[in-house]
């Protein structure tokens, strides 16, 4: 102890004249930080209402409400917030799949009712709404989840240009594990999915590595999963949450994934199926294509008879016959359909409704029939020169190449339609050239530019990647002919297909003229309705609507009461949507069976 | 590291071991032993300080481990002695004579888990809960979301929904 | 009653408490030679919640009972049932003064235990956030030594400066005191532009306030009068009763994690953590001082050698279901009061099965505290209680 001990203390003496530090409050505003953590924005037509906020919420300070009717990919919900509950963490702003979510800088708010902070925030307006500071997810490599999908490893073009074999490999267990893993189970892409399946729940299923249990989650609303997991549509792809703010989820591969694993003698055992029980009641089915053998699975499962027609020998129509094996070999139509039909569903081949037998005979040997006899006739384009016998129809030449029969291919083609079929008949066609030639020489041109092309993408690279040229935009004219062979095409530039109201228009710029040269001309326009089985005095108790289409209930059922109708003459046409509509007749063949007061007993 | 297992090796029955990091391993040892090698550590490979003493309930195979976890400062390494006692009637015995902090983490043993060390000082005694009515709390099988909606009430007016429930009640209620 | 018996006064108080056969001090409140009090839950001395149950024998304190328990939250149990992201906002309850150390050890947990490496630049963004942290503890916690002896003028003056840390946690992290920055995987966000400036800036404050405070308190008769020679610590007190830190090096007994089990970036930092042997309340006070000196010093380290750009999260699982195989770890670093551990079981779910954290006041306040303060006056009790910074939210969690 010393003097000085007691004399430094009192250094602190020389900040008596210093001025205060404190703020003075309200007087000055004090505004948060640039990354501040203050009260929730929304942007209310950013977000899809997936409900990620919600499930992060360690708090459980987020609700979904209604906000507007939900569309496809949209689920109309949006986050409302408890303050009584929040600790702004902003882990519900760091996950939001849309980046719709952020907080602002605001940091004051006071209100004399408790309720009031209870918000939805870009819906109920707030001060802070306009602030553009506050916390956002951090830029950068600062995700969540990973946003770039598990690449699919396809065939290289030089080892499948010339053949038919399978070009897309399938996940491996790891690949098909890390690519569940990138799923935040929001479900929005149930309801886009035409048979709602429960994609989710089948994604968690890969994640738990429980194929058993994915494969129960398939069959609920889909028993064609080999062939789905291979050539659907994927319309779920389209509405993904992840895909807002990267790849979605490859869910089809997915989906592929869990049918591939299972070998087919598992099936039953799996899927409980081994004693289904059988009634009085029998069903027939006419057209052995995705919409029939949806609605003769589930009609067998609920213990009805179950006779399918099928007019080639044999089962899958469109699948099996409208698309090349090598996007769908002809073991995995197999392995779907034999499980169907190892439940004890009879088919008939080679038997064709209004030749072989009428559809009143059916009618009368049978309590209800279903028809999904789908989209068979290919549609011209009735241009000049299209009557030639070198211009074909795609859903024929599909066809033949499935049976195995001789068609001719040209040096070289030129091939009408921008959608999946033209596609396949071009990239087969291309195959053929090869094996024939040893060299691709196709064209594809369609009416629709490249960026509106019906075609996925991956089918018009893929297409590109195995030599044939596509042009997109360009409407045709008239097929030159020469010596009863076709020289070449002429088409106009095409700039627009639809006009305001949406009506199909086509723009075209008539000077703008060019000439593909090819000796084969293969028309994809689209095909039409073959209802020739359905008699004249038939079709007076049924109703069409307009383009040719049978109008049906919501169950399938036509005006005739024991005649159900569905798959791509009702709806699509796709496989998803076949499959989905069978399931749905198959309630409504039920229910209209059983139950006295259905709707048009 | 290495050595000083293979010296606990011979002389207990190590029935698991896991080496986490250069400085730190976990040892599985029965409950007889377990004392007895924590005891080992301390007083012969200088595992002086003990760092903690905590259980992990493993209700599905109806066991408790404790976890011994010691820190030899000299060496800069950490030992784990984990043991299972038996989840029901759960005793330990006590180490009060090892460390004089060890009893504050039996007491709250015994309150969060309900395991028994006799003899150690005010292992009764309320630590952390006072007047706590439930079964011991740290246990799984106690249910917090349970008991925190049965002892507290929640605030009205609260609802949600699922998206994929509720798109499917708006956009195709029947199917 | 006899009136004149309760008021007489027995100047010699050598005879009790008596020692009674079993070694325990025989306490007869009846007898009127003893009082007992409650100093705190709520009493300015205390930190944070808890309570000294003391018995007194006129003002010596012959017995003490530490009693916990009025800030139970329950979030080591609250964490068995969230998954590993959602542990990240609630960890950082655990101990409400310095949040960061709760962020660092369970995103180590986590990233120990599902095998993931750390950016570099989050690794140094971490330690620059750990260091602020402590720099924000120290402000207040060593004028705060004074303030428990009745001198509160150095804890405005560090309260400001805390502020101003505060207010760069700000701008950094989104959130003044509760920061929620390290999470598992890496960190979020990097430096805004112009921080190292500000930060600077009150890094000069903080150093004018080191010098300011060494004035007022250490060369200070009263503070030295009352803080010396008090609460003595022996040697061989360290691992019976496990005393980390400040209070270890104030012993003579070297314990820093930052320097025996370097993790992060601090291998590649220059520091030598102060130790002195008086192991009384004073020197204690004077090690922490010079923590706050290093801890500045240390700050201005990471500023000049951190990369200024960089990645700042690691590729993660979904967080959504982040699932963790089967094990246990024990990871720990260094606060502001000394050895801050966290033990993690994880059974191959999403979320932890058990989470034990394991913090230097769980000792401290308990078994030592309690020892200390027998034979103290009680009105050293709090200065004692202060010197080892106990913290009552990382004690019953």
């Amino acid at each position: 102890m010393s003097i000085k001990d007691i004399l430094t203390p009192f250094t602190a003496w020389k900040r008596v004249a210093k001025e205060p530090v404190t703020v003075r409050d309200p007087f000055n505003d004090r505004p948060g930080a640039d990354r501040y953590r203050g009260f929730h924005k929304n942007d209310v037509d950013k977000c899809i209402g997936c409900g990620t906020c919600e499930a992060i919420c360690e708090n459980e300070a987020i609700d979904l409400v209604p906000f507007k009717d939900p569309v496809s990919g949209d689920s109309g919900l949006r986050p409302r917030v408890d303050y009584g509950r929040c600790c702004w963490c902003a882990l519900c702003v760091d996950v939001c799949t849309t980046n719709s979510l952020s907080l602002s800088n605001e940091y004051k708010w006071i209100a004399t009712d408790p309720e009031e902070f209870r918000f939805t925030p870009g819906i109920e307006e707030k001060a802070w709404d306009k602030n553009e500071k506050g916390w956002k997810k951090p830029e950068g490599n600062y995700e969540f989840y990973n946003l770039e999908r598990v690449s699919m490893e396809h065939l290289h073009p030089e080892e499948r240009n010339d053949s038919f074999i399978e070009m897309v490999k399938g996940f491996s267990k790891e690949q098909a594990i890390l690519e569940a893993d990138r799923c935040v189970e929001c479900g929005i892409c149930t309801a886009t999915c035409p048979a709602h399946m429960g994609i989710p729940e089948y994604i968690k299923a890969i994640r738990n590595d429980d194929m058993e249990e994915g494969m129960r989650i398939l069959y609920e609303t889909n028993p064609l999963p080999e062939i789905c997991g291979r050539i659907c549509t994927h319309k779920c792809e389209t509405v993904c949450s992840i895909g807002h703010k990267g790849d979605p989820l490859s869910i089809r591969w997915l989906k592929r994934y869990i049918a591939d694993q299972i070998p087919e003698d598992k099936y039953k055992e799996i899927l409980n199926t081994n004693n289904l029980e059988v009634n009085d009641k029998k069903v027939a089915i006419i057209g052995a294509g995705p919409s029939g053998l949806s609605a003769a699975h589930y009609l067998r499962l609920m213990g009805y008879q179950v006779t399918i027609f099928e007019q080639y020998e044999k089962a899958g129509g469109m699948m099996r016959y409208g698309i090349p094996e090598y996007r769908l070999p002809y073991d995995q139509i197999d392995k779907d359909i034999n499980y169907i039909l190892s439940l004890g569903v009879e088919i008939k081949y080679n038997t064709r409704i209004g030749k072989d037998i009428t559809l009143d005979q059916l009618g009368k040997d049978f309590d209800a029939v279903f028809a999904g006899t789908g989209l068979h006739l290919g549609r011209g384009t009735g241009i000049e020169g299209s009557d030639n016998q070198h211009v074909y129809y795609s859903t024929d030449m599909l066809r033949k190449i499935t049976s195995g029969e001789e068609i001719e291919v040209a040096d070289s083609i030129v091939v009408i339609g921008g959608g999946n079929v033209a596609m396949d008949i071009t990239r087969s066609l291309a195959r053929l050239q090869m094996q024939k030639f040893d060299k691709v020489n196709i064209i594809t041109t369609s009416l629709e530019t490249e960026e509106n092309m019906p075609a996925d993408r991956e089918e018009v690279v893929e297409s590109r990647e195995e030599g044939a040229t596509v042009y997109p935009g360009w409407a045709p004219q008239s097929i030159e002919i020469k010596d009863g062979i076709p020289q070449g095409l002429h088409v106009v530039k095409c700039n627009s297909l639809f006009d305001e109201t949406g009506r199909f228009n086509p723009q075209c710029e008539m000077d703008v003229k060019n000439y593909y040269p090819g000796h084969m001309i293969v028309q994809s326009i689209g095909q039409g309705i073959d209802i020739s089985y359905i008699s004249e005095e038939f079709k007076e108790n049924i109703k069409f609507g307009p383009r040719g289409r049978v109008e049906t209930d919501e169950y399938f059922q036509t005006g005739v009461k024991w005649f159900f109708m569905g798959g791509d003459i009702i709806q699509g046409p796709d496989v998803i949507h076949g499959i989905a509509n069978g399931h749905k007749a198959a309630v409504g063949i039920d229910r209209y069976l059983r139950e006295s007061d259905f709707p048009n007993n | 590291m290495q050595q000083i297992i293979q010296d606990i090796e011979s002389r207990f029955t190590i029935t698991d071991k896991e080496t986490r990091r250069n400085d730190l391993c976990f040892l599985t040892v029965d409950k007889l032993q377990a004392i007895s090698l924590v005891t080992y550590l301390r007083d012969y490979q200088g595992y002086a300080s003990l760092t903690l003493l905590t259980a992990v309930d493993w209700i599905e195979e109806g066991n408790f481990q404790l976890t011994y976890l010691l820190n030899n400062p000299s060496t800069r390494t950490e030992i784990g002695v984990r043991t299972m006692i038996d989840r029901e009637n759960a005793t330990m015995e006590s180490t009060h004579h090892l460390w004089e902090n060890i009893q504050t983490y039996q007491r709250e043993l015994k309150e969060m888990f309900g395991i028994d060390f006799p003899g150690s000082p005010r292992i009764d005694e309320d630590f952390i809960l006072e007047g706590w009515d439930n079964i011991p709390p740290y246990r799984r099988d106690f249910d917090t979301k349970k008991y925190s909606e049965e002892t507290y009430f929640p605030r009205p007016g609260r609802e949600t929904n699922d998206p994929s429930t509720y798109m499917k009640s708006k956009l195709y209620p029947n199917d | 009653m006899d009136i004149k018996k309760i008021f007489q006064i027995n100047n010699d108080r050598s005879s009790y408490p008596e020692i009674g056969e079993d070694g325990k001090p025989i306490i007869d409140l009846s007898s009127h030679k003893y009082v007992k009090i409650w100093q705190g839950p709520q009493h300015p001395g205390v930190t944070g919640n808890m309570a000294l149950e003391l018995t007194l024998s006129g003002d010596e304190i012959v017995e003490s009972k530490t009693h916990v328990g009025y800030l139970h939250r329950g979030f080591e149990k609250l964490m068995e049932r969230r998954k590993f992201i959602q542990c990240f906002p609630t960890c950082v309850r655990l101990c409400v003064a310095e949040p960061d150390p709760n962020e660092y050890l369970l995103a180590t947990c986590v990233e120990e235990l599902s095998g993931i490496e750390v950016p570099e630049t989050a690794q140094w963004l971490r330690m620059l956030v750990l260091e602020m942290s402590r720099l924000q503890v120290l402000l207040r916690g060593v004028p705060g030594q004074a303030g428990t002896f009745a001198l509160g003028l150095g804890y405005q003056w560090g309260s400001y400066i805390r502020d101003l840390i505060l207010d760069r946690f700000e701008e950094l992290t989104g959130g003044r005191v509760y920061h929620m920055y390290i999470l598992p995987g890496g960190v979020r966000g990097l430096l805004p532009d112009g921080f190292k400036k500000r930060l600077e800036e009150n890094l000069k404050l903080a150093d004018e306030f080191v010098k300011n405070i060494n004035d007022l308190m250490f060369n200070n008769i009263v503070f030295k009068k009352r803080a010396k020679g008090l609460g003595y610590i022996p040697k061989d007190y360290i691992d019976r009763y496990g005393v980390y830190g400040p209070a270890a090096r104030a012993a003579g007994v070297m314990r820093d994690i930052r320097k025996t089990h370097p993790y992060l970036k601090y291998a590649e930092l220059d520091f030598e953590p102060y130790t002195t042997t008086e192991s009384d309340v004073y020197a204690r006070s004077v090690v922490r001082w010079h923590d706050l000196k290093m801890t500045i010093d240390l700050i201005r380290q990471i500023m000049a050698k951190m990369p200024e750009k960089g990645e700042i999260k690691a590729p993660t699982p979904n967080v959504m279901h982040w699932r963790i195989p089967k094990g246990e770890t024990y990871v720990k670093c260094e606060s502001s009061r000394g050895e801050y551990g966290m033990y993690m079981v994880t059974d191959g779910s999403d979320t932890p099965r058990r989470v034990n954290l394991k913090g230097p006041s769980y000792t401290h306040a308990n078994a030592l505290l309690e020892k200390l303060l027998i034979n103290a006056n009680i009105a050293d009790t709090a200065g004692i209680m202060v010197s080892l910074a106990t913290c009552p939210p990382e004690i019953e969690r």
